[in-house]
């Protein structure tokens, strides 16, 4: 787990190697272990090193393949690695026992087609001096970030975005108005949009070809057309519960590859004691688990995970804090999210990882679990929905109006679920931070760019014939909102505190397996994760099991009215900077005064909003002022 | 061709026959066929205008358009059954099933024989009670595909299977007389193609797929044609913008027969991986005219398209195999010849889906027995 960041130029103009160097030092929580640089003509290519498989020198990187002709930089891990290495033949040998090593040599030997044959979580760029190519490519399930640019003669890549923009741009910004907009509807930027107009996120599952004739993009791993396999309904239960188990130990010893000490997120859920449980049987004797438990009752899992450990018999640490104090957390949180990020469920991540921190190196944690296998409250639902969007107009139109009639919120929000014409439409209502609010979003970017809902909808294009409603909207969760919102909170919140995440449930053979799942293994009378939830079962007892799921949360909407309040307000109410963004700016401040009354539940979309301010706020106002990229409109 | 008194007649029950679409292109082709073997014909189309119909040549059938009016067109289809003896009814939609009840009611006595078309997407799902009822006391339901066949008896295991016959489309006899014309512009040396509605929702047609697909080509010279129009276009051009190939992404629209041809015989493969074509028209025709087919292993498209020997299929929405699949036909000539030739031998020649077959076909099912068409 490291940062890389480098530049390709064509023109022969470089930034000095200066500014290359503080650029790389942005990179520097990512792998505060060790720093390279390379340099050849045109060429330019940094690496932060977190040591963490093979600690010695030997796995310092840049590194060159035995043969010299390629270089890599490389962030991530190679899980089956050793595996692999029995197929390969280096040049004189072995030079060390680092997967980078071995990353570089499958490429040596196998060309881009290395990518179907590693297993791991990975962003990592080739160069190829024969070729003059670089290669670059991202992980299957978009565990490890890559951001590039490509314009003027320049190819840029960095781990973050903050770290491209110093070297490119100079640090100064101009924001993407499209990521913009889709950051305001649905919380977070996904890709291959950035936040700074002239970047890009790499999707995951897709590699880079980059030479003079200019840049090429290809899908390399895709689950999108895998259909539900119907003959999985033929075999017994209990066939498929030791299929899925079987599989779950093999994504997680995987992920026990390491010369550091590593352990585990615990929480009181289903999916890290899944994960602790596999460890257990993979021979660990003790896993550190590690869990945040808080004083207040509403958000506190720690009996709940403080059980599951006693159940599991592992070294538990936790520790107890007032949920106020996770605001300790915001300079950090508003820091190292270089884009703005509106889920707020990082400040628990970000304090579970610091806890962990103090402890191990590496912890394996259980996300992408509700993706893959229906964790989350609102696919029952709109598999409920989905039909009644078929209806009649007039049908529809009375159903909403009772709707909207009734006195609680949440029917409000139902009634608006409702105009929804598909299920994309209606998955893309149900996860958008604003629902029903009218736009805060000025009249001219409006015109000039798309909904948000065409990048699910565009997404959703591909997916396998006759899918159920609920089915499309895991799909949607796995390949949209997992990669670039869950997988990008905890990515950069474990690496805020130099920690390596590993993710065993978004080993890419649990995916294809999860894809091929009919859907009454996962959903089944209104209860989640039916399945996932029957193998655990197999190590912890039913009233840990089946009880009720409770979110990864911050009382957000209470700390608005109360701790934050005051500086909400400053942001909203500073002229300045709300001049820098096109807002409505009566609209902004109504938002928050209904908030602050408790009038509706707008605090993830005011959230939203701070957490824009904030990014803007927080890039030097001296160098330049934040501009606004209009398209042109036709 | 038969005696004008030994021929039936029959009555046509259509949803639209003067449009673009695999149904309407389905409805023309069994008139011509009528037309051919002498068959009376009377037709009743709801959502046909009654210029559209003026304006055609009619041959040995009669068409009358009801420009969407269901009152007026229920109204001509009772007192067409009542005024005169049919010797067949053919139901051109399974909406339409409601109207054969009526007819076997009104008519107990010399009831005319009844007949469903069943095309496709219509009938994969919402075969109730009603519509069952109404299945069961035709006399035949023809069913264009093996696939729509099956869907239709799971959803009505009642229905006695022998009455429900495979009566595949077949590529419309006018195409062989359509002078070809060069395209109205340059083209470009290397390109492929799609012919499809663009519609939001046939966003099964796969065209976003094919997008993706070809913005991962390394061949930059190659170009994409999508002809066809719809309100999805909009979605489609976002689509072909943000994967970065707008410039050589060409949505064309107005395009006749004569320049269609043009781009089927010059393509380098014909993409349309559909994930619910009925049957799939289109490849019928692009295989007429040569063009290499890259389908989706989906429904009715699997009855014309078969791996390897007149067509390379990949699973719905697989984008990855989509674009391998360009890429082998670009690279493979060998196999683009072997796909042509097979490809050629189902539309000409006797194959299976000639006209010539079709009309055949019809003359069984109408009744003439072994009557060959001319």
């Amino acid at each position: 787990m490291c940062g890389i960041l480098g530049l390709l130029t064509t023109t022969g103009i470089q930034p000095p190697f200066e500014t290359f160097v503080a650029a790389l030092d942005r990179l520097k929580l990512r792998g505060p272990d060790d720093a390279g640089t390379w340099r050849e003509d045109g060429l330019l290519l940094g690496h932060r090193r977190l040591t963490i498989v093979d600690l010695s020198q030997a796995g310092h990187q840049p590194m060159e393949s035995s043969d010299r002709r390629f270089v890599i930089v490389f962030n991530g891990e190679i899980y089956n690695h050793a595996e692999l290495r029995p197929g390969l033949t280096p040049q004189n040998g072995w030079r060390s026992t680092s997967d980078t090593e071995t990353l570089i040599e499958a490429y040596r030997a196998w060309g881009v087609r290395c990518l179907d044959r590693i297993n791991g979580m990975f962003a990592f760029a080739i160069w190829d001096r024969t070729e003059q190519t670089l290669f670059v490519a991202r992980d299957r399930m978009g565990v490890k970030p890559l951001y590039y640019s490509h314009r003027s003669g320049q190819f840029g890549f960095a781990s973050r975005p903050g770290a491209l923009n110093m070297l490119l741009a100079d640090g100064a910004l101009v924001i993407d108005p499209e990521a913009l907009r889709v950051y305001l509807e649905i919380g977070y930027v996904p890709a291959p949009l950035s936040f700074h107009r002239d970047m890009r996120k790499l999707p995951a599952g897709h590699y880079l070809l980059v030479n003079v004739r200019g840049v090429r993009r290809v899908r390399y791993w895709d689950f999108r057309s895998i259909k539900p396999d119907p003959s999985m309904n033929s075999r017994p239960e209990g066939e498929l519960i030791e299929e899925l188990d079987a599989l779950i130990h093999s994504a997680v010893k995987l992920r026990l590859m390491s010369d550091v000490p590593l352990g585990a997120f615990l929480s009181g859920g289903v999916d890290s004691a899944l994960v602790v449980a596999a460890m257990k049987s993979a021979g660990v004797g003790h896993p550190k688990t590690f869990t945040i438990a808080f004083k207040e009752k509403a958000f506190n899992e720690g009996p709940a995970a403080a059980s599951a450990a006693e159940h599991l018999g592992v070294d538990h640490v936790h520790e107890t804090l007032d949920v106020n104090s996770l605001l300790d957390l915001l300079p950090a949180y508003i820091q190292e999210y270089d884009e703005p990020f509106a889920d707020s469920s990082a400040f628990p991540t970000m304090a579970v990882a610091r806890l962990a921190r103090r402890h191990v190196k590496v912890a394996l944690s259980g996300d992408g679990a509700d993706e893959l296998f229906g964790g989350y409250h609102y696919y029952p639902l709109i598999d409920r929905l989905a039909p009644m969007l078929g209806w009649r107009t007039a049908s529809k139109r009375a159903a909403q109006q009772f709707l909207k009639r009734l006195p609680w919120h949440r029917t409000k929000l139902l009634a608006g679920a409702l105009q929804s014409q598909n299920t994309v439409a209606l998955f893309h209502y149900l996860r958008s931070v604003g629902k029903d609010y009218p736009t805060l979003l000025s009249g001219d970017l409006l015109h000039s760019t798309a909904n948000s809902e065409t990048w699910f909808a565009q997404y959703a294009a591909s997916f396998a014939m006759d899918l159920s409603a609920a089915e499309t909207a895991m799909r949607l969760d796995a390949g949209v909102t997992l990669p670039d919102l869950f997988l990008q909170k905890v990515d950069v919140a474990t690496m805020a505190f130099s920690l390596e995440a590993r993710c065993p449930m978004t080993d890419y053979r649990l995916a294809e397996w999860a894809m091929r799942l009919p859907m009454h293994y996962k959903l089944r009378n209104g209860e989640t994760k039916y399945l996932l939830k029957k193998v655990l079962n197999k190590y912890l007892p039913a009233s840990h099991v089946y009880r009720p799921k409770m979110g990864f949360g911050v009382p957000l909407a209470q700390w608005l009215r109360g701790p934050l309040r005051t500086w909400a307000d400053e942001l909203i109410h500073d002229d300045t900077l709300m001049s820098r963004v096109p807002l409505d700016k009566a609209r902004v401040r109504q938002l928050r005064q209904q908030q602050l009354a408790g009038e509706r539940e707008s605090h993830p979309l005011l959230w939203s909003v701070l957490m824009l301010l904030c990014f803007v706020q927080s890039h030097d106002a001296a160098r330049a002022l934040p501009v606004i990229a209009y398209r042109e409109v036709a | 061709m038969a005696s004008r008194d030994a021929a039936p007649r029959v009555l046509f029950l259509f949803t639209e026959v003067y449009a673009n679409g695999g149904i309407q292109r389905f409805n023309q082709t069994i008139l011509d066929a009528c037309d051919r073997l002498g068959i009376r014909c009377r037709v009743l189309s709801l959502n046909d205008s009654a210029d559209s119909t003026a304006k055609r040549p009619q041959g040995s059938h009669s068409v009358t358009g009801f420009s969407s009016n269901r009152g007026r067109f229920v109204l001509a289809v009772l007192r067409e059954v009542m005024r005169d003896r049919y010797d067949c009814v053919l139901i051109g939609h399974v909406n339409f099933l409601v109207l054969s009840t009526m007819i076997l009611a009104l008519r107990r006595w010399h009831a005319p024989r009844t007949m469903l078309i069943a095309h496709g997407i219509e009938v994969w799902s919402g075969i109730g009670g009603v519509r069952r009822y109404a299945m069961g006391r035709l006399e035949r339901i023809l069913c264009v595909s093996h696939y729509t066949r099956r869907r239709i008896l799971e959803q009505a295991p009642a229905l006695i299977a022998d009455r429900l016959v495979i009566f595949p489309n077949a590529l419309a006899d006018t195409w062989a007389r359509v002078p070809p014309v060069p395209f109205s512009r340059p083209l470009p040396s290397r390109f492929i193609l799609s012919v499809t509605r663009l519609e939001p929702g046939d966003r099964y047609k796969g065209i976003a797929t094919v997008i993706e697909a070809f913005s991962m080509l390394a061949d930059e010279s190659m170009h994409y044609y999508v002809v066809g129009h719809g309100n999805d276009l909009p979605f489609l051009q976002l689509v072909a913008e943000r994967c970065c190939v707008k410039d050589r992404v060409h949505f064309v629209r107005g395009v006749s027969d004569s320049e269609l041809i043009a781009l089927y015989q010059k393509c380098d493969a014909f993409v349309l991986p559909s994930g619910k074509e009925g049957f799939g028209i289109v490849f019928l025709e692009a295989m007429f005219f040569g063009a290499p087919v890259v389908a989706a292993r989906e429904k009715g498209a699997m009855d014309v398209v078969r791996d390897g020997e007149t067509g390379v299929t990949v699973d719905f929405g697989d984008v990855i195999a989509v674009k391998r699949a360009i890429e082998k036909l670009v690279r493979d000539g060998e196999l683009r010849q072997r796909l042509r030739s097979n490809g050629r031998a189902l539309v000409t020649d006797g194959g299976p889906f000639t006209f010539t077959c079709f009309a055949r076909r019809c003359a069984e099912v109408f009744g003439m027995g072994e009557t060959s068409p001319a």
